[in-house]
């Protein structure tokens, strides 16, 4: 099982010009690794759809990777999106399932089928190109530079430990920088950084 | 009854790039049409819910998209639709199919406080009943496409999406031809 540290730190040092997008329990810590223009934040938004969100963007910017942080609990709300990614022509799609086993940020209560659930083999019945499965540090950092270069869509489930993030807010006083403004700013910006990109 | 070829051609003169939709009969000469478009991508996707999603998603990156489902699937999606198009100020138009509007018709104009004596009459669908209640209390503007001259109606909603940048509804009253 990794820690969120082990998780994010090579992550954030691969992304090169990739669209992040985060939700629930990796909001905060993907901040302290990255302030790029090009994360975003699902949070204070809707409930589980960050996965068809991040699909979203990839579709319109297919030239761009665009890697989504997904929870466990998050993925299980919107179980179809594994279907309508699979069945899509986002090959810039990655989308991670992180499995804490928890709904970290309302106390840790367990998700349910943590433990048998498996989202890789999902994924793969359900039209994924590649699926990668981990929970050793060693092994995912050995992965990850290969994963992040497939044709997608991807998914990578890792295993992490639970830690204790709180409930999220969209206010100044957020460290992480895609906290600091409302969630429309968020995403107005987003895309006008998007349309001058092109 | 409007023409499905009309509402694909108002979609062309507003640069709709794309159609996020889950099928249903009202719409379904429509989809017929987008399939064969060459210029208007169609997105499947497996719940309503995802449909506003993946169309935040798509103009994020810069796309125009349009959501196209039946009010059944507007109730179901209602968080989705909350927390992506109206709580980011995203100026999408969505064209909504209103199963039961025949029946509410002849019965009257929907009740702004449905009960459940009138919800569980078997002469009216429910769904159509909640459904204008519910836009309204969403925050969702809305109009109708009952014939061809109604089409203007959607220009019309384009411009109130762009000068709100905030969803607007179009709600079908009658199958597409």
């Amino acid at each position: 099982m990794l820690t969120k540290q082990q998780l994010l730190a090579p992550l954030a040092a691969l992304r090169d010009d990739a669209i992040v997008v985060t939700t629930m329990a990796t909001v905060r810590p993907w901040g302290l690794y990255s302030s790029s223009d090009l994360d975003f934040a699902s949070a204070d938004s809707a409930m589980g759809h960050a996965a068809d969100l991040a699909l979203g963007i990839a579709l319109a910017q297919s030239h761009r990777k665009v890697i989504c942080l997904n929870g466990d609990g998050s993925m299980l709300m919107t179980l179809g999106t594994l279907v309508t990614a699979g069945q899509s022509s986002a090959t810039n799609f990655i989308l991670f399932v992180i499995e804490n086993g928890t709904y970290e940020i309302t106390g840790n209560q367990p998700v349910p089928g943590t433990g048998f659930v498996d989202f890789a083999a999902m994924a793969r019945a359900a039209g994924f190109q590649k699926t990668y499965s981990f929970d050793d540090s060693e092994d995912y950092h050995a992965h990850l530079p290969g994963a992040l270069q497939q044709e997608g869509p991807v998914l990578i489930a890792v295993r992490v430990e639970p830690g204790l993030e709180t409930p999220l807010a969209r206010t100044p006083r957020e460290e992480a920088r895609y906290l600091q403004v409302s969630l429309a700013d968020s995403a107005h910006r987003l895309r006008e950084a998007l349309i001058m990109s092109k | 009854m409007a023409q499905a070829q009309l509402v694909l051609e108002a979609l062309g003169r507003h640069a709709v790039t794309d159609v996020v939709s889950l099928p249903d009969n009202s719409s379904a000469a429509l989809l017929l049409l987008l399939r064969e478009s060459p210029d208007i991508r169609l997105h499947s996707v497996t719940r309503e819910g995802e449909a506003f999603a993946l169309a935040a998603g798509l103009w994020i990156g810069g796309r125009n998209p349009l959501v196209l489902i039946q009010n059944t699937g507007l109730l179901e999606s209602g968080d989705s639709l909350r927390g992506t198009l109206i709580r980011m100020r995203i100026p999408v138009v969505c064209l909504v199919t209103y199963r039961g509007y025949a029946k509410l018709a002849r019965w009257g104009s929907p009740p702004a406080n449905p009960t459940a004596e009138i919800l569980s009459r078997p002469d009216l669908d429910s769904v159509a009943v909640m459904t204008e209640p519910t836009l309204r209390a969403w925050g969702v503007p809305f109009d109708f496409l009952h014939t061809d001259d109604d089409v203007s109606k959607i220009s019309a909603a384009f411009g109130q999406a762009r000068d709100l940048s905030a969803p607007v509804a179009v709600l079908v009253t009658e199958d597409m031809n």
